[in-house]
């Protein structure tokens, strides 16, 4: 982290200012403002998107969610990839706390958002940004609170995402597999790229300080073990854990152990980049008549096996949109469209079809996953698998 | 005394009527100041919030400060945040209305509330009025002993705040001696780190001013220091591990052991899920073994998988910072993802601003085995998606075709984007097909067969006019119609409004006309009397030197204006590898997402901590054992002469092409234009040999009184090297980094020794013998590069030495570094004669 941040501006959507913290007062909120207004009316412009812009002497870094900017400023040489996964962050604790961000969510509760800005960076350089942690100190409801605020105990903690005297009445763990399948196929109907990230997603609601330990179907891990591989097993390319995860044991053994933070988080993520058959195969042909007649032939083709079904499989061509459950499908309309004069490069931008899909199934297994804690009670975990489309694209012919 | 309800006029906080809801606010603040009633609090809460809305909102609400302060002794910690958050928005401005303030903030830092502790030391310390700092004093000092690790935590940030109020009441109070206790001694590990960041700045602040600072500020570099730090990486939250990375990739271990050492203890955060980590880790790993070829090379390998999914995971604002990340690491080894390219390639819905980048990527990954499929998908670019990607697609698709060897596919495709008859991309296109040519003149026949049929008024941009025309004038041989169209061009000269067009045209029109004078003679006499009397100097001044060059000779003029070209090797690199040094020095950074280094962008007092200065950046040894790639840059990127030539052109052009692209998001040569018809009058029949001398003269001429001449050299008074120095490679590095370059010298070896350089292997050998030692060396031919290092013989000051050869154009560079500037003239002398020696001995 080379530099700080000087301020973290939270902007509407036409770029004003709703909130913003001055860390180190050497920015003005009003330049600022000015800069951005002008920087989002150049809409069209594509070149001026991009979120990391220098104006006068200051980097102004910035990421959009819903109809709110939130933006840092800078006059230091920053690390950009810090700050904006950062803003990333700030975004997720203000879900924590607002269910939504949004700009309503932000004006109902400036007190709120004020004093979050103050416990996560403190002089330009970011502090907690754990969700968890931060509301243990910093409470909404604070007007029905009756114990004193405590500074937070997972400051002086070893584990930091986690504090203690956390309970419950039921015990339970809900781990999704979910893995995005990401593939692209040229106009020419090869496939040009395609891979799978995958995600560990868990919610935890477990009392105390409970271990766990996660198995997969990990190919290294089974190989060593000498256990047999019948195909079964899956080679994780690049794995990347939360930070509860104890690495250096997963680098001894290939063991995943953990103390999970409480809440929902996101246990390890994953890329496979094993070349898979297209789970849904989409051919389309799209014929352009006249100006107001369009002809369509579009072939779709589930490929995956016959015990598992697609839900919500949508096929998002150029000019419309199918909703669709399927298994083979061909279908071959005509439109007629109301006669607009279809501009010629509108014509020519010609968007992909893309599909949208889920089937309740991964490559990845989860062998086993225990929970211990020193109390001796008995965890219920639950584990389901979904494969959704991630960037599925097949473009035109 | 029941609270008054909620104000008649129901104020709505996005539209306040203003003072008179100020001052009803004042009023029923007074009332509660005193109250001890039960629920008063809560009406507290209500009328506070309003207040801090009114802030927010941008209304005036500083009146009622004072009964602020008054409402604020309570034990409620909302209320406490929101009345310091208040006085902190006022305080800056109205000075003394933070004097009233202090007195409370003071009492707060003694409550028995941890809490309360923290926040109101926190607010004490982001007053930021000058004349309070020395109430500031106490609290920090109590607070920095506090047993609560949370006002510990804001106490090592407060004494920051402090610094930068007042700089000697913060070194008076002895503060950065307490910081450095406590970040080697508590328990804590966001207190470690917030002492951690606040030292860097502290020490690299005061360093200018102070000796003992600027060794403090080398202790934070200390092995005891980084070890303490990289043992405890574990405990520190994400952001954190982020400083103390950085701060380990200043570290230069003494020895390879250690770096592997560091580098397995490391291995785990490449894991880690935040990608800010995991770039700070691959910064240490590739600066720590800069000096280890091979070690990093298996470095790369290790980061790819990594950074491939950085970039393809997580939001496209991380996406962009990999991106630009990857894109100054495959400048720099162009190998690594080579194979990889398919992650290039763009997804519908991405934004521009990624896309831009894959396109970089692209054209950077491309080599003799991927280019057709790069080649292919990004036709497909210019054929499916927007215009402003389009036009990024067919720049990609030129760059490649610029880089190279085999174009002939390539070309055929950018014929074909002219055949697609689209507007923007038949412009993209020409200004493109126009560089290909400058380059490969082969392939004139089959370009001009194609441009020949566009019709010139489908073409408007100014850019791809001026390319049209240049190839009307260049080929104007062989298009039937070029002195028709250009006729009909000039005819509308006044309705052209680009001075860069009108400029070309006459270029064109003249070299038409040294060509095919009588088809042209008419359309040259217009163009001439137009030119003349334009209104743009530039237009004005050729159209007149025209007039009279031929005026006084027209064999002249053709060999001035259309002499027999050369083509253009390499297009030049427009930065320099000192730049790109620096660039890649500060990695994990916005200077790579700039793709400048921070001196350039940032104000000096604005620079983060162990920012290089200037004096400390030349970190080229950095480069060396990337091997010949960059080697081949750095010699290219001197090759400043747009238009300079070498005879084996397709020899030498080899590992610079990657180069070429660096420049990538603005690089357009036409850009250049303007001067560019300037330039290509002059030719340069043996580039290799005149260059240097013809560069000085024009420096000469420009009065600019560049150092291209060595002054008159001090006698070579008996300089003695000591012929068994020695120094190890990690000292060497250090040292480079430290000392400025005292000389720098272009010179040309005598063509006679080509022989000799084509196997420059052998020179470590011949210096020796003359006490100049090798420490480093690398590249492939022609570009060869060395380090060299001597030692005086009577006292042990020394000499670096960056050498960089290339054997085909006979050229040397010389960098020197002394320890003894007075003396660098006299070793360089001494340097070139042995070198001298080694290529006719």
């Amino acid at each position: 982290m080379a530099g700080a941040a000087s301020a973290l501006f939270l902007l509407d959507i036409k770029g004003r200012v709703l909130v913003w913290r001055d860390y180190r007062g050497d920015v003005s909120a009003i330049q600022a403002e000015r800069f951005f207004t002008k920087l989002i009316e150049k809409e069209g412009d594509p070149e001026s998107q991009d979120p990391v812009v220098y104006d006068n002497g200051i980097t102004y870094m910035f990421i959009q969610h819903n109809n709110v900017y939130l933006m840092t400023a800078s006059r230091q040489n920053c690390n950009a990839a810090s700050l904006l996964l950062f803003l990333h962050r700030v975004v997720d604790v203000f879900k924590h706390y607002f269910e939504e961000l949004e700009e309503e969510s932000l004006r109902d509760n400036f007190v709120v958002v004020y004093e979050l800005l103050d416990e996560i960076m403190d002089f330009g350089y970011p502090q907690y940004t754990e969700a968890k942690i931060l509301s243990e100190f910093i409470k909404t409801d604070a007007y029905r609170m009756e114990v004193a605020q405590r500074p937070p105990m997972a400051v002086t903690n070893a584990v930091s995402w986690r504090s203690e005297g956390i309970r419950y009445k039921k015990n339970e763990v809900f781990l999704d597999v979910v893995e995005s399948v990401n593939i692209l196929v040229n106009s020419n109907g090869q496939i040009i790229r395609s891979d799978v990230v995958g995600a560990l997603k868990m919610r935890t609601y477990l009392s105390g300080m409970p271990e766990c330990k996660l198995g997969l179907n990990d190919r290294v891990l089974l190989e060593a073990q000498g256990r047999a591989t019948k195909g079964k097993a899956i080679d994780l390319d690049d794995i990347k854990f939360h930070q509860c995860v104890r690495l250096a044991r997963f680098e001894n053994d290939r063991t995943i152990s953990f103390i999970p933070p409480d809440g929902s988080f996101d246990l390890m993520t994953y890329r496979l980049s094993t070349q898979v058959k297209p789970l849904i195969w989409v051919e389309a042909q799209i014929e352009r008549h006249s100006r107001s007649r369009i002809e369509i032939m579009i072939k779709a083709r589930s490929q995956f096996k016959e015990r598992s079904t697609a839900t919500n499989v949508e096929i998002e061509l150029p000019v419309l949109m199918l909703p669709i459950q399927m298994f083979e499908y061909m279908l071959r309309a005509e439109f007629r469209l109301p006669s607009i004069q279809s501009d010629e490069s509108a014509a020519e931008r010609k968007a992909p079809v893309r599909v949208k899909f889920e089937i309740p199934f991964s490559g990845i297994q989860v062998r086993y996953l225990k929970i211990i804690e020193k109390s001796g009670y008995q965890a219920l975990p639950w584990v389901r698998y979904i494969t959704m489309a991630g960037e599925y694209e097949l473009r035109l012919m | 005394m029941a609270p008054p309800a909620q104000s008649q006029r129901s104020p709505s906080p996005s539209q306040p009527s203003g003072k008179g809801e100020v001052s009803d606010l004042k009023m029923q603040l007074r009332q509660l100041a005193g109250s001890r009633a039960p629920g008063t609090d809560d009406t507290k809460r209500e009328l506070f919030k309003k207040v801090i809305s009114y802030m927010t909102i941008g209304i005036d609400v500083s009146s009622v400060f004072s009964e602020m302060v008054m409402c604020s002794a309570t034990s409620d910690i909302v209320l406490k945040k929101m009345c310091y958050l208040y006085v902190g928005n006022y305080a800056k401005h109205n000075p003394d209305l933070a004097l009233l303030t202090i007195n409370f903030l003071q009492r707060d830092c003694k409550d028995e509330d941890p809490m309360i502790r923290g926040l109101a030391l926190r607010s004490l310390c982001s007053l930021g009025v000058a004349n309070l700092v020395e109430y500031l004093v106490g609290p920090l000092g109590n607070g920095l002993k506090d047993g609560n690790s949370y006002v510990r935590m804001v106490a090592a940030v407060g004494v920051l705040k402090l610094y930068h109020i007042s700089a000697s009441t913060c070194v008076d109070a002895d503060f950065p001696a307490l910081l450095k206790h406590l970040m080697l001694k508590d328990k804590d590990a966001q207190v470690v780190a917030n002492c951690l960041t606040s030292l860097q700045e502290i020490w690299t602040l005061e360093a200018s001013k102070s000796e003992e600072a600027a060794r403090e500020r080398e202790a934070l570099l200390s092995k005891p220091v980084i070890y303490y730090f990289l043992n405890r990486i574990k405990e520190f939250n994400e952001w954190a591990q982020c400083i103390v990375l950085e701060l380990v990739s200043k570290y230069v271990p003494s020895d390879s052991d250690e770096i592997f050492d560091i580098m397995n203890l490391l291995e785990d955060r490449l894991q880690h899920a935040n990608g800010a980590v995991v770039l700070a880790s691959i910064k240490v790993f590739l600066h720590m073994t800069l000096s280890m070829t091979d070690v990093h090379q298996q470095v790369y390998e290790r980061i790819k998988a990594p950074l491939l999914t950085l970039v393809s995971s997580g939001s496209p604002e991380q996406s962009y910072a990999v991106l630009s990340h990857l894109h100054l690491l495959v400048m720099r080894a162009p190998f690594i993802f080579s194979s990889d390219y398919k992650h290039f390639y763009c997804q519908y819905n991405e934004p521009f601003y990624v896309k831009k980048l894959k396109l970089e990527m692209l054209t950077a990954v491309a080599n003799e085995s991927n280019t057709y499929e790069i080649v292919t998908e990004l036709c497909e670019y210019v054929a499916n998606v927007d215009i402003p990607m389009a036009r990024e697609s067919i720049r990609a698709v030129g760059k490649i075709a610029l880089q190279q060897y085999d174009v002939n596919a390539i070309v055929d495709r950018l014929l074909q984007f002219l055949e697609m008859e689209k507007e923007h991309v038949t412009a993209e296109t020409l200004v493109l097909v126009k560089d290909l040519l400058r380059k490969y003149p082969q392939w004139s026949h089959d370009c001009i067969a194609v441009v020949g049929n566009i019709s010139s008024k489908n073409v408007q941009e100014p850019k791809a006019k001026a390319a049209l025309i240049w190839m009307l004038g260049e080929y104007a041989q062989d298009m039937q119609d070029s002195p028709y169209i250009l006729e009909n061009l000039i005819e509308n000269w006044d309705e052209e409004h680009s001075a860069e067009v009108r400029l070309h045209l006459l270029t064109a029109v003249m070299k038409c006309f040294l060509r095919r004078p009588p088809e042209t003679k008419k359309a040259l006499g217009a163009a001439l009397a137009a030119g003349i009397a334009d209104f743009h100097q530039d237009v004005h001044d050729r159209a007149l030197f025209y007039y009279r060059l031929l005026q006084h000779d027209v064999t002249v003029a053709e060999s001035i204006v259309n002499p027999p070209k050369q083509a253009v090797s390499v297009f030049a690199d427009t930065q320099s590898s000192e730049i790109k040094d620096r660039i890649f020095d500060e990695f994990n950074s916005l200077s790579v997402v700039y793709q400048k280094p921070s001196y350039m962008f940032t104000d000096k007092e604005y620079r983060g901590p162990f920012a290089f200065s200037e004096e400390l950046g030349n970190l080229s040894i950095g480069t060396e054992p990337a091997d010949n790639v960059v080697a081949a840059q750095v010699v290219e990127a001197n090759d400043k002469d747009l238009l300079l030539s070498t005879s084996e052109k397709e020899e030498s052009q080899g590992y610079g092409n990657n180069g070429s692209a660096y420049s990538a998001p603005s690089y357009n040569a036409s850009t250049t234009g303007a001067s560019q018809g300037q330039l290509d009058l002059v030719s340069l029949d043996q580039p290799s040999t005149v260059h240097p001398t013809a560069s000085f003269a024009i420096d000469e001429l420009l009065g600019l009184g560049m150092p291209a001449a060595p002054s008159p050299a001090p006698l070579p008074s008996a300089l003695l090297l000591n012929a068994k120095a020695t120094i190890d490679p990690n000292a060497f590095q250090q040292k480079w980094r430290q000392l400025p370059v005292s000389l720098s010298q272009d010179i040309s070896i005598d063509p006679r020794g080509v022989a000799a350089m084509t196997n420059p292997q052998a020179l470590p050998q011949h210096m020796q013998g003359h006490s100049i030692h090798c420490i480093a060396s690398g590249g492939q031919a022609p570009n060869f590069k060395f380090f060299f290092f001597a030692q005086k013989a009577e006292d042990s000051s020394v000499y670096l030495v960056e050498c960089i050869i290339n054997s085909s154009s006979c050229k040397v560079q010389l960098k020197i570094k002394a320890d003894d500037q007075s003396t660098s003239e006299a070793f360089s002398e001494l340097f070139q004669s042995a070198l001298s020696k080694f290529v006719l001995p």
